[in-house]
């Protein structure tokens, strides 16, 4: 037998070559293998609700082999006894089927469940990332629509997907979704009528969310998450300010190895975390709730965090319905459900979209920006954002307040008037508190950066006062002035963030390298001390 | 024609209600109806008349050998722990506490076995339960003083009321008529201004067939003709199981649906998720 | 930037290193690596050992939890049954194999990236200010691709091109709305309790049985359906009644209360004797409002905490509801309850028609 040469290891060389014979990819693949990437905690966020959405797509999948939307009345035959020969729909049978006939259906249904909470949840971190550190700023506007954007279509793929298996809570919730359509103003009737085919709940709901949830949703979402993630590659990563970062650098680390190891471990610990919250935690158990009948409903009926505030929202409204007499005999309904669920949802969709330009407008900068800034740097939009989430956090809690006045013996009425008040009082608070503390972190900076970091160490001086010591952060000029300009960046306020501190020594049972030597002598901050009277008094 | 009998409580077995939908049945169990209705009106009136002559001052003496042994027994726990509020021969007394004339054994054994009564503070939006002051034999002998001074309500006997319950039926009469207030879960939830309807889990198969059948304070009463003996031992067999069942999907945060998974995705969820992103970014 | 960025290397040099070519390359994607250091510059020590033994267990572990899930996920008891046998950790198991497989493999090969590839701090030119020459180019090429079409001076096209285009878009859009859309007709204004060839609908239970005025006790309620085919299912899920018995003097006071609210009082009241029926479904959003607390006689909606005063026609009280619960005519025939009537008002949360 002929023996066919085979260079092993030439192999991969040789196949490139071939590929790039025909595609000519060597420039452009050597161009994003090199892309560098800036290497910070909270830059990862984003990447949680990627990874989330992938986990969604996978489990998704499995789902869809089982389940199936028909709103087909059976009898249940089950393995589960107490709905043993009940009525219920073929989605909430399908579903049921998914929980207890599936070999690890169930896990998979928590999976996908607790993949879409941390979905939403990463979502809305990132966005506050986003918002604090100002890099929504020119010219990153549109990839913050997109993520605005992101942020309702996940909601609504939530709600679609909470909808779909038909059981109590999932009615409850598309009872009132009908009710929320019935409100719009002139067309509400034939929106909802439209919509569920006829009367509630009708026979095609279901099947219409369900083509909506696994495939229009995702369609979409998919498509906008390849244009947020190709408008990050194409105007590349913020950075902190920071020694070498400029707004027209980038500073980290290239994307292979190192970010993409980091990335794709990261993506199997997310992927950990959401099997592990679904096997451990018993998320959504439909068959606790039983099948949806319109007569029936359970006490604590909410939704899903992600659509809790606007649960709270309807429950704080105040009774208020307008009613419009347009010509004799003939009254039409503004019903006060209108406001919290079409109105507020519109404008907390329009205040984001917009937000950087009308900050840009505000602020007169048309510049384009790729350092971020800390929040204490720009106080007025740190606390805008802070009025804003106290917002956000008292309708949300409203919308557990049934289950807080429970669980905490408070009245449910004292909780929804402490909700109605708190909405209007805590976000003004919240503003105000988070500006004075704005203003507080910039001068303690300012301090440091003129006065040095505070050592601890008291010093009696000759005339019987008694100082602290300071260490200065720069070597004094020719004046004796240690006075640094602030650069936007952490300003050590520690002696251990100088290395005052010996670094402690690693390894858990026995050394492992030689101990560091204590910092020598001379550079423990003592000297400096004399000139730092006015310093020391400055202070109030 | 007996005292429980008189008093309205026990309604026809449910084959018979069942069974409605024939002819024959109904115009038999209606005719039957009919005629215990009067019965029942007329024992009554006999007897809040009798009860009446029979608590008129000076008239004590001569009634108390008509009560039984463990109603005697009752009537002295009664006289220490429960007078004080709702009268000397249970009339009430105005503002501090009802009448338990009519209110059957079933309600005694409920509120005292829960230990809601001796109430500390009735004035509280809601009595609560809390440790009992009586053990459920001195319960029972109460609650025989009661039935024995008016009637009412009266438990079927013996401990474990959900033999012969069909958990399934019992789901489902459980979420029509119970889970608004109880929660799917049997845990409980709030009402208006602080009340609240309180968690299933301590109560026992007895406590829940009182409960149904008496309606204290806020909850609607279940009696006999709405809800048969035996729904009643199917919802309770449902409760029952529900307790003792696992939850197969892991911890089960107390089932009480998406509150807790909310608190779970951000405290256990975003907070690991959180110190994983400062590892994976921090100085090696 | 450092000098070596000007000089042109030639590629096939056989006298550079690999990373002097990995540097020309970076550099010529606009990427200087400022700093290039292994992480253990002396190979072999117990740190690095240490550091590959923990990866090494790392990924140990992947695989034996990985495995266990199989093993798990096959021979593990799965089936439900009652009670807590092994079967309750059939779904933690399977979360803590296949969770802890993934976590030890995302660790492991965290711990590889950030304690043995070298440490490297590399700046990119951003390349972010606009190419005005370019700018031009493109903008000249798309005025000309107008000018080619000839649209501006074409009038006449243009205007063709509006008519033809908008009706297209219409028919694009036309079956999408046309196959949805439904006229609402009086579906709102109507439940299943209108009676039907002049006969009254009946008030039943879930399964269908009918309601004698003694089946309710004092103080008792009772959730009852149109006693039409398939009355108590989702197929009327406008119809649910809540049929409440009051108490005599609770009774009393909605009797008197009942002339507050014209539609409740007509026709001789909507109350039969001490009983009364209203709609379950909450006037606020639909949900079924159903918390009856019969002492002081309010109904809860659990779903946004409107609260609704029984004794006084259900004037809602607390919460965001504006409308009482519409009152279902009550009477009894032949000694079972029916309807009067359909609801006399539209039931359930509002909407623009209602009047």
């Amino acid at each position: 037998m002929k023996r066919r040469k085979i260079d092993i290891a030439a192999l991969p060389a040789k196949a490139g070559a071939e590929i790039d014979d025909r595609l000519q990819v060597s420039s452009p693949l050597r161009r994003l293998f090199n892309k560098v990437f800036p290497d910070h905690w909270s830059f990862l966020l984003g990447e949680i609700a990627l990874y989330s959405f992938v986990i969604l797509l996978l489990t998704g999948t499995f789902l869809t082999l089982w389940f199936d939307p028909s709103m087909q009345e059976v009898t249940y035959d089950g393995t589960y006894t107490p709905l043993k020969g009940i009525e219920m729909s073929r989605a909430y049978e399908s579903s049921l089927t998914l929980s207890f006939e599936v070999r690890g259906g169930l896990i998979m249904r928590q999976m996908h469940h607790w993949a879409a909470l941390l979905f939403m949840a990463a979502i809305v971190a990132h966005m506050l990332r986003v918002f604090f550190t100002g890099a929504f700023r020119k010219p990153r506007e549109l990839n913050w629509i997109i993520g605005v954007l992101l942020f309702w279509l996940g909601f609504v793929e939530g709600f679609a997907g909470y909808s779909l298996p038909d059981d109590a809570l999932s009615g409850t919730g598309l009872r009132i979704a009908h009710a929320i359509m019935l409100s719009i103003p002139v067309v509400g009737t034939w929106v909802a009528t439209s919509l569920f085919g006829g009367e509630f709940p009708g026979h095609e709901i279901l099947g219409r969310l369900y083509i909506a949830h696994v495939l229009l949703v995702p369609a979409i979402l998919l498509g906008l998450i390849a244009a947020h993630m190709g408008l990050l590659v194409k105007q590349k990563h913020t950075q902190w300010p920071g020694p070498g970062r400029t707004d027209h650098n980038v500073v980290g680390i290239r994307m292979f190895p190192g970010f993409a190891a980091k990335a794709g471990g990261f993506f199997m610990l997310v992927f950990g975390l959401v099997a592990l919250l679904g096997g451990l935690f018993q998320i959504n158990p439909v068959w606790l709730f039983g099948p949806y009948e319109a007569a029936v409903v359970s006490a604590a009926s909410q939704p899903d965090w992600y659509v809790m505030f606007l649960d709270g929202s309807t429950r704080l409204m105040p009774p208020w319905e307008a009613r419009f007499p347009l010509w004799p005999g003939h009254h039409y309904t503004l019903p006060p459900l209108f406001w919290p669920t079409v109105v507020l949802p519109g404008v907390l969709t329009m205040l984001p979209l917009f937000y950087p330009f009308i900050e840009a407008r505000f602020t007169k900068d048309k510049r384009a920006h790729h350092l971020l800034q800390r929040p204490r740097d720009v106080p007025t939009r740190t606390a805008l954002g802070a009025m804003a989430v106290s917002f956000y956090l008292v309708l949300l809690l409203s919308g557990a307040n049934d289950v807080i006045a429970y669980k905490f013996h408070i009245s449910l009425n004292a909780m929804t008037w402490a909700g109605r008040i708190g909405l209007l009082i805590v976000p003004p608070l919240a503003y105000w508190l988070t500006y004075r503390a704005c203003l507080g972190l910039q001068q303690h900076d300012r301090e440091v950066l003129a006065h040095g970091v505070e050592t601890g160490i008291i010093k009696r001086l000759p005339d019987g006062r008694f100082v602290e010591v300071h260490q200065p952060l720069a070597v004094p000029d020719a004046h004796g002035h240690t006075e640094l300009p602030y650069a936007g960046w952490v300003v050590p306020k520690k002696m251990n963030r100088l290395g005052a501190l010996v670094p402690t020594v690693k390894g858990f049972f026995f050394p492992i390298e030689e101990p560091a030597k204590p910092a020598p002598q001379e550079e423990r901050p003592v000297g400096a001390g004399t000139s730092r009277e006015e310093i020391t008094s400055s202070k109030k | 024609m007996s005292f429980d009998d008189s008093a309205g409580a026990a309604g026809p077995p449910r084959e018979v209600r069942r069974g409605r939908l024939l002819a024959g049945p109904v115009r038999k169990s209606r005719l039957r109806r009919r005629v215990f209705a009067g019965l029942r009106l007329a024992a009554a009136l006999a007897i809040v008349g009798g009860t009446y002559t029979a608590f008129a001052p000076g008239s004590q003496a001569q009634d108390t050998p008509k009560l039984s042994d463990a109603a005697q027994i009752g009537k002295r726990q009664y006289d220490q722990s429960c007078a004080t509020c709702h009268g000397p021969n249970a009339q009430g007394v105005e503002g501090r506490g009802p009448s338990l004339i009519g209110v059957g054994s079933a309600n005694v054994e409920f509120q005292v076995e829960t230990g809601r009564m001796p109430a500390a503070r009735p004035q509280q939006a809601q009595v609560e339960r809390k440790q009992p002051m009586f053990t459920t034999a001195q319960a029972q002998q109460i609650g025989a003083y009661i039935q024995e001074l008016g009637g009412g309500p009266q438990l079927p006997s013996g401990e474990n009321l959900r033999a012969g319950g069909d958990v399934a039926e019992g789901g489902r009469l459980f979420r029509v008529n119970c889970a608004s207030c109880h929660a799917f879960s049997a845990n409980g939830g709030a009402l208006s201004s602080g009340k609240f309807a309180p968690s299933l889990e301590p109560s026992t198969d007895r406590q829940i067939y009182a409960a149904m059948l008496s309606g204290p304070q806020n909850m609607p009463v279940f009696g006999d003709n709405q809800l048969t003996p035996q729904e009643k031992r199917d919802i309770i067999a449902y409760i029952q199981y529900q307790k003792h069942d696992k939850d197969p999907g892991g911890f089960g945060l107390a089932r009480y649906g998406p509150v807790p998974e909310a608190l779970v995705i951000f405290l256990v969820g975003m907070v690991s998720i959180m110190f994983v992103t400062i590892w994976i970014a921090g100085k090696s | 930037m450092s000098t070596d960025t000007d000089v042109d290397y030639d590629v096939k040099d056989p006298t550079l290193s690999r990373f002097d070519l990995v540097k020309e390359g970076a550099r010529r994607d606009g990427v200087e690596i400022v700093h290039y250091a292994p992480r253990f510059p002396k190979p072999g020590t117990r740190a690095e050992r240490r550091v590959e033994r923990t990866i090494a267990l790392l990924f140990g572990l992947t695989g034996l939890l990985g495995l266990a899930f199989v093993v798990a996920y096959i021979w593990w008891p799965w089936e439900y049954q009652h009670g807590t046998g092994l079967d309750k950790f059939y779904n933690p198991v399977l979360g803590l194999t296949l969770g802890g497989s993934l976590a030890c493999l995302g660790a492991a090969i965290v711990v590889w990236a950030k304690k043995l590839l070298p440490e490297e701090v590399s700046i990119q030119d951003r390349h972010d200010a606009p190419d005005l020459d370019e700018r031009a180019l493109t903008g000249a090429t798309i005025m000309n691709m107008v000018d080619e079409t000839g649209i501006k001076r074409r009038p006449l096209l243009k205007g063709a091109l509006l008519v033809g285009a908008a009706p297209l878009g219409l028919a694009a859009a036309a079956p999408l709305v046309g196959g949805l859309i439904k006229k609402p007709g009086n579906i709102l204004f109507e439940t299943a309790w209108k009676p039907a060839n002049g006969n009254l609908i009946k008030v039943t239970r879930e399964d269908g049985s009918e309601v004698r005025p003694e089946d309710v006790s004092v103080g008792g309620q009772a959730t009852v359906f149109p006693g039409v085919p398939h009355g108590a299912t989702n197929q009327h899920a406008d119809s649910p009644v809540l049929l409440i018995h009051l108490r005599q003097k609770d009774a009393d006071a909605l009797r008197a209360n009942l002339k507050n609210v014209a539609v409740n009082s007509e026709d001789g009241g909507a109350m039969w004797g001490n009983y009364v029926a209203y709609s379950k479904i909450c006037t606020h959003a639909g949900c079924p409002a159903s918390l009856y607390e019969q002492q002081t006689n309010r109904l809860l909606c659990p779903c946004h905490q409107s609260q609704f005063q029984i004794t006084d026609n259900a004037r809602p009280v607390f919460g965001p509801a504006t409308r009482r619960l519409p009152m279902l005519p009550l009477t009894v025939e032949n000694g079972v309850f029916v309807a009067k009537s359909d609801f006399r008002v539209p039931i359930g949360p509002g909407f623009w028609e209602r009047p």
